[in-house]
């Protein structure tokens, strides 16, 4: 062993990283070579002394550091409750949120239009007169008829389906309805009949 | 282990928001953090703004704290990076030991603030303790560090290595050097 080598496994003999061979061997050099044996001394005496004084508890910080640091942190106890809750179960927020969004937009759109909304094939074949959509006599509409905040009257061809939203129908003899009538009335009915339209619209596009 | 089980119970109703415990947490540490800022800075001051930081930073941060590491390792890890910013900061980016061209006779060292207050002057330390300081003083950063951490916390290489998030043979070359720089500086006083 040289003194280099006996150097490096001096500070691994410090940091308890020796075998009990390597010791042995290390002892074996040290005992022949006064150089590295004065060196080990001073190693040894420095480990000592460090560990010895350094950990003297002579410092401490000030108690009122606790305060101050506790003084500086957010009190956020009042929001916990349902902060944590919203925290805990995302999945069930998230639905909550949605639904919370999907009502009030629906119902703001139910609200919104209170006007006379006629949709049909040929606008030509009905008369408008006010809120009043009148299929006359003799006159035929190659589609559906949708009526919307308004009354529908019919004394003709109809060769589709009939929809009344938020108003309501009167059907002559005369009349010829081939597909549904139907009548929607109150928010809910409004609401599904919204979505499924949306559907086969889209279906259909 | 008591004390880490200790531990454990308290930082789990710190992270809950449990004022209480947090504080527990902060009378625990407190010391510990403030003797390795001093150590590390030789400024008491610094080293209490350090404590303070170190727990603010804990609070602001308990979301990327991982529960399966030592909760220790964790604030000593927050501790030591901030008194190592502190040091970058403070060292001046000119070479210390260049004369400067247009004033005669000044280098880089008397353009540096001495601390006037001494920080032996506040504690009573015995004149060992005094030259141990000192020559920890001098150590360069890197070394410094690791140093503190192996003596001052009797840490373990491996834990000095997961604090400074280096492999374990970077901090054994950091210990060796360490201590080879000590034994000098402490040798001549000693014998």
């Amino acid at each position: 062993m040289d003194c280099k080598q006996a150097s490096s496994l001096m500070h691994e003999y410090f940091d308890d990283d020796l075998t009990h061979e390597q010791v042995v061997e290390l002892k074996h050099h040290l005992q022949g070579c006064s150089v590295c044996s004065a060196r080990f001394q001073e190693l040894e005496q420095t480990e000592m002394v460090l560990f010895s004084t350094i950990r003297h508890k002579a410092l401490s910080a000030p108690d009122e550091l606790v305060d101050a640091i506790m003084s500086k942190i957010p009190n956020q106890r009042r929001q916990q409750a349902w902060v944590g809750w919203i925290k805990k179960h995302p999945a069930l927020t998230a639905a909550a949120v949605f639904l919370f969004v999907m009502v009030f937009s629906s119902l703001s759109l139910w609200k919104s239009d209170e006007q006379l909304v006629v949709k049909v094939a040929d606008l030509d074949q009905v008369i408008i007169n006010g809120d009043t959509v009148t299929v006359p006599e003799g006159s035929t509409i190659a589609g559906n008829l949708t009526v919307e905040n308004g009354k529908a009257e019919i004394y003709g061809d109809v060769q589709g389906n009939l929809t009344v939203i938020d108003g309501s129908y009167y059907q002559a003899s005369t009349a010829h309805i081939s597909g549904e009538i139907k009548s929607i009335d109150q928010a809910l009915d409004w609401i599904w009949y919204r979505i499924t339209n949306t559907f086969t619209e889209v279906a259909y596009r | 282990m008591v004390v880490n089980h200790f531990d454990t119970r308290l930082v789990k109703l710190a992270r809950k928001g449990d004022q209480g415990a947090f504080a527990e947490l902060v009378d625990l540490y407190k010391d510990k953090i403030f003797h390795l800022a001093y150590r590390m800075l030789s400024n008491r001051h610094e080293a209490e703004d350090i404590v303070q930081e170190t727990f603010l930073r804990v609070y602001k941060n308990w979301n990327r704290y991982d529960e399966k590491q030592k909760f220790s390792t964790w604030i000593y890890r927050i501790a030591t990076n901030l008194c190592i910013d502190r040091l970058r900061k403070r060292k001046p980016n000119y070479y210390l030991d260049a004369e400067m061209n247009d004033q005669d006779g000044l280098d880089g060292y008397s353009l540096i603030p001495g601390d006037e207050r001494t920080p032996e002057s506040e504690y009573l330390l015995s004149e060992t303790q005094q030259m141990i300081h000192q020559a920890i003083e001098g150590l360069p950063a890197k070394y410094k560090s690791v140093i503190i951490l192996r003596y001052l916390q009797e840490m373990s290489l491996q834990e000095i290595g997961e604090i400074l998030d280096m492999p374990v043979t970077t901090v054994k070359t950091r210990v060796h050097r360490g201590r080879e720089f000590l034994r000098k500086k402490l040798e001549p006083k000693m014998s």
